[in-house]
């Protein structure tokens, strides 16, 4: 016989991570928090676009149209549902021993975490395509998408509001704790995204706040790099600083029971 | 399949000094009131916790420095442990199948255990039965040596529970060793090969269930004797601890053959007795008096 160029254990070691993401698919696709992460954008871009094709133009002294400065909002709020969303399954999943359980077998309890989050991942790729399809082509928003950029906003984005999701998941003691936590924080971060106070339409100190806060950076880096401009540096480091901070708490305080 | 299972650890915690050993294919049960440091002792068997001190091994292996060896042989079914409520019985079990090296047929494994209608349903709308009977097949999907059965059968209707002790006998056949943790006498009684009893994070006994059952001297002869019998004459019997009488019936306790030895110590003297009636102590007088014997123990023993 000839030696197969994939170690037998090696192709095992696949064949249970694909099994364990097509459960987790499967999971993930009967609990509400996924297809919200989806449909909540594309119901908020309807209605942008809705009040848009009422005021036709540029909104106050800006260049961008009222769906303009929605686009990236909406992405954002559907990065939050999702993966703010992450934390009530995964803290169920170690409060009902779930995860304790699995540890028992020879596959370790992270390659669930691995699969709940390229799950999670996958789904806010799909939010990416339908506010992006949604926005450009339906309802014909003028984007004209710096790649770089644009790709390197979203990776921040969806690091930023993944790793304060893990640290949901590190500090809640329950799933009841972590709904709680996970819906106060989606809010303040919905605030903050500028869903009602669009950030290039307010001023002051407020302004400020919208513009060092995660969601707020996330917005500003998404919708400067959709119309071809390079977001400012200190965006980026903010959502970078962001990212590096909360990864290092969720990690620090992860409890597998 | 596990050699020499030994471990003593210190200190004041739920588990201070316990050892026994259990042979391949032996059902070995771990019995004990609650706290007594029962679940403790499995999980550090099967990995999941670390002893203070003191040393395991199954088969080999230390389920602590080689837990990766461990867990590709030893099935563990966790007290208290769900699944995710919209995760279906077929699914869970194919899951689990996917992690071992050489897994059982999953649908064989599912109409063994009378799920297999239950394929489609989600682990939330499973009765407590059915959800006992799915972690029995998690346990057992990847073929175990050795499966860890902690408080089976809690929580179960009676005729559950006696599907659930022919599962287990059915595993037995099997050639799987298991080690089985209950606070049911009967269920110890009428499973385990060996038994070991544990109390406040000691071993108080450490035999088959009918040995342990005859420790605790419950036994007892009732008989009318064909003459009258003095006291001294029946104290004098091996074995007999108490007498009773009642009417013309006389009942001694003790430990041993009792019947066989009270009937030849009267025939030496030229008495016969008549409506015999012995009476086993059962596992759980023993249990009783074994717990309950010795309060040395350390009464702080963490609930396990």
């Amino acid at each position: 016989m000839t030696s197969s160029p994939v170690r037998p254990e090696e192709t095992k070691r696949r064949g249970r991570f694909s099994e364990l993401l097509k459960v987790q698919g499967k999971l993930a696709l009967r609990e509400p928090n996924g297809v919200l992460g989806i449909g909540i954008p594309f119901a908020l871009l309807v209605v942008f676009a809705l009040i848009g094709s009422y005021e036709p133009g540029n909104t106050g002294n800006t260049s961008y149209t009222v769906l303009d400065l929605y686009i990236p909002i909406v992405m954002v709020i559907g990065f939050l549902f999702i993966g703010l969303g992450l934390p009530s399954t995964l803290v169920r999943d170690r409060e009902i021993g779930w995860l304790r359980r699995v540890s028992t077998t020879p596959v370790h309890p992270s390659r669930l975490l691995a699969a709940q989050l390229v799950i999670n991942l996958i789904f806010a790729l799909i939010t990416v395509v339908v506010v992006i399809f949604g926005g450009d082509v339906i309802f014909g928003a003028a984007l004209d998408v710096n790649v770089l950029f644009f790709v390197l906003s979203i990776v921040l984005s969806i690091g930023v509001i993944f790793s304060l999701g893990l640290v949901l998941v590190a500090v809640a003691p329950s799933q009841a704790a972590a709904n709680a936590l996970g819906g106060v924080t989606v809010f303040g971060l919905m605030f903050l995204s500028g869903l009602w106070t669009p950030p290039e339409l307010v001023g002051g100190p407020l302004a400020t706040i919208i513009y060092y806060s995660p969601s707020g950076a996330a917005v500003s880096a998404l919708l400067d790099s959709a119309f071809n401009q390079v977001p400012p540096y200190t965006t980026l480091v903010t959502l970078v600083v962001y990212t590096v901070v909360f990864a290092f708490i969720a990690i620090r305080y992860f409890r597998w029971e | 399949m596990v050699d020499h299972l030994r471990k003593q650890y210190g200190n004041l915690v739920a588990v201070s000094d316990v050892s026994f050993s259990i042979s391949r294919g032996e059902i070995f049960g771990i019995i004990g009131p609650n706290g007594a440091g029962k679940t403790t002792a499995v999980e550090c068997i099967s990995g999941l916790r670390t002893p203070d001190s003191g040393s395991i091994s199954v088969d080999g292996f230390s389920p602590q420095k080689e837990r990766d060896r461990i867990r590709q042989f030893v099935g563990v079914q966790l007290q208290e442990s769900q699944l995710p409520p919209r995760l279906r019985v077929g699914e869970a079990v194919r899951l689990f199948a996917s992690f071992y090296p050489n897994p059982q047929d999953t649908d064989k494994l599912l109409e063994s255990l009378g799920l297999e209608k239950m394929k489609n349903s989600s682990f939330k709308k499973l009765s407590g039965g059915q959800k006992q009977r799915l972690s029995i097949a998690l346990a057992l999907v990847g073929n175990p040596k050795v499966a860890i059965l902690d408080e089976l059968t809690t929580g179960l209707d009676p005729e559950a529970r006696r599907d659930t002790w022919e599962l287990i006998e059915g595993m037995r056949d099997r050639g799987v060793t298991v080690i089985l943790v209950t606070h049911y006498m009967d269920e110890a009684e009428r499973l385990c090969d060996r038994l070991a009893l544990i109390d406040h994070g000691l071993v108080r006994a450490l035999d088959t269930p009918e040995a342990i059952a005859a420790m605790a001297g419950g036994n007892r002869v009732r008989f009318i004797p064909s003459k009258p019998v003095d006291d001294r004459t029946l104290y004098a019997i091996e074995g007999v601890d108490q007498v009773e009488r009642k009417e013309r019936y006389v009942t001694v306790y003790g430990t041993g053959d009792l019947a066989a030895s009270v009937i030849n110590s009267l025939a030496k003297i030229g008495v016969s007795a008549s409506e015999i009636e012995a009476r086993t102590g059962n596992l759980d007088d023993a249990f009783v008096k074994l717990t309950r014997d010795d309060g040395s123990g350390d009464p702080g023993a963490t609930p396990g």
